[in-house]
């Protein structure tokens, strides 16, 4: 099954209160969960997000696209990165997204549209 | 799909000469390009096993051809494939190409009707023989769309109607600009985690130098690469974080790197007016010449930051010189330098500005702005790898006791 975890958090947020070890160890721990996920075959893609501080956010206003600054969520939070993985079971994506909750906070777990039924 | 680097090396080495051999011939860059490609990967299928022909550019060269015979007559792609193992028995007769025509290939895959990223990704393939996947890989994009990309800009080579010729003279200089700028731009997208891009541009600046022993700023281009390439095992920590000039253990740069790309710059500085990679190369030789921050000739820096801004203006020239100006006069003069950068268009939508600034007033004392251009800076960029160090600089520069818990 194909599911996308989707991260949230602020980097901003992560530089007021969080000490540089703690940098450090979530930096290592990334590395190495994409690490693993490539040598079990689970991972399809994912990518890292700048700060939501780099998004704009287009909206059709008067029927016109308008970019305005900011990511389209207002909340503190936004999207700062994902992987797209393939999975045996939803057992096994939620266990993964529970590693990423714990240095993130905060983990979306999707499965997606194109997934084919399973048999 | 070989593991033994002197077959990859050879086959790469004669990629552009057997691609021009087929330009002369037949003319049609798309197609040859193609064939040359196919040829390329059965070499790399077909030399481990059967060893390395007496000459490999001929070996090259004719498989090439068949290829490219076999898809003008085959009816169908299918019968291609049919064909495609039972085509390489072949004699060892060398067409010995009387014009390098790789130049020519240069100026043709940096043509002025595509864009940055079409020309660097016809240049790997066509002059640096990378195939489709390995730049796909390079630039973490996928094969299918690369393929299109590379598919893409021959069309558009086909439809500015460029021949295989060398630029007129009248245009010579503004191609060979490109070309240079498609290295240098294939250099730096490897600098901060590719090194196998950064190698590939070495190679080819090694190459275009051979090719025109003439022209300083080619000569200056390859040193400002090798002076900033033997940095590359101080630069960053094991776990991708980069590390400041200033804090780099210099006992691990490349010695022999900075040995050559000072040689170079040695036999053509002072031979006519600098340009600006020759400038930026003996930049960069000062602070490798240097054993420490400290000793560094900082003045002299200073004076050729100044010299690069006349001879190519720019905001990104500024910053630098602003840092330079901070070691000479302190941080002050430097941060006053920075605020003429504030109006900048260009500077607006970066995280460069900050980052400089929180350097300076970390250095001139005010910690509680330096944190707040860190902050800033770490949000903006979209490196990894500067953004891990921004983040951790800020944080650093938090006091204990401000650290909540968490």
């Amino acid at each position: 099954m194909k599911y996308m975890i989707m991260m949230f958090g602020s980097a901003g947020e992560m530089m007021d209160v969080k000490p540089p070890e703690w940098i450090r160890e979530m930096i290592a721990f990334m590395q190495q969960l994409d690490v693993d996920l490539r040598d079990s075959g689970e991972m399809v893609f994912n990518a890292g997000l700048a700060d939501g501080a780099a998004a704009k956010t287009v909206r059709l206003t008067g029927g016109l696209p308008v970019a305005t600054d900011g990511p389209y969520a207002e909340a503190k939070e936004s999207l700062i990165g994902y992987w797209v993985l393939d999975v045996e079971n939803e057992a096994r994506i939620l266990e993964i997204a529970g590693q990423i909750a714990e240095w993130s906070g905060l983990v979306e777990v999707r499965p997606l549209a194109d997934a084919p039924p399973e048999v | 799909v070989t593991q033994d680097p002197r077959i990859e090396g050879l086959l790469r080495e004669f990629a552009p000469q057997a691609l021009g051999a087929l330009m002369r011939r037949h003319g049609q860059f798309d197609a040859c390009e193609d064939a040359v490609q196919e040829a390329l990967l059965a070499g790399f299928l077909q030399w481990p096993r059967d060893g390395i022909p007496d000459s490999p550019l001929a070996w090259l060269v004719t498989v090439a051809e068949r290829r490219l015979t076999d898809e003008w007559r085959s009816e169908s792609a299918r019968r291609r494939r049919e064909e495609t193992d039972a085509v390489l028995d072949v004699p060892g007769r060398a067409p010995a190409p009387e014009h390098d025509d790789t130049l020519t290939l240069l100026f043709l895959c940096c043509h002025p009707a595509l864009s940055a990223p079409s020309q660097l990704a016809l240049t790997l393939r066509a002059v640096g023989g990378l195939t489709t996947a390995e730049i796909a890989n390079a630039f973490l994009i996928p094969e299918a769309t690369m393929a299109q990309r590379i598919s893409r800009a021959k069309q558009s080579i086909k439809a500015a109607g460029a021949g295989f010729d060398l630029p007129p003279d009248s245009e010579r200089s503004e191609r060979l600009r490109v070309v240079m700028q498609v290295l240098y731009l294939v250099f730096n997208e490897g600098y901060l985690q590719r090194a196998d891009l950064t190698a590939e541009a070495i190679r080819l600046t090694r190459l275009l130098y051979r090719l025109l022993p003439g022209e300083h700023e080619v000569a200056g281009l390859l040193a400002l690469m090798l002076l900033t390439d033997a940095r590359r095992d101080a630069r960053s920590e094991p776990d991708g974080t980069l590390v400041p000039l200033a804090e780099q253990r210099r006992e691990l740069w490349d010695a022999e790197q900075i040995a050559e790309g000072i040689a170079l710059l040695t036999q053509t500085l002072g031979r006519g007016p600098a340009g600006p990679y020759q400038l930026q190369a003996a930049i960069a030789a000062v602070h490798d010449e240097a054993a420490s921050e400290a000793e560094t000739d900082w003045p002299q820096i200073l004076a050729l930051y100044g010299v690069l801004e006349h001879v190519s203006p720019g905001p990104v020239v500024t910053l630098n010189r602003a840092v330079a100006l901070a070691m000479v006069e302190g941080p002050r003069a430097g941060l006053a330098l920075l605020d003429t950068l504030d109006g900048d268009e260009s500077m607006a939508h970066t995280h460069r500005l900050d980052a400089v600034r929180g350097h300076l007033l970390e250095r001139a004392g005010d910690i509680a702005a330096a944190r707040d251009c860190y902050r800033r800076a770490a949000r903006m960029t979209t490196s990894v790898a500067e953004r891990q160090y921004l983040a951790l600089r800020a944080a650093a520069l938090r006091g204990p006791a401000e650290a909540r818990p968490t």
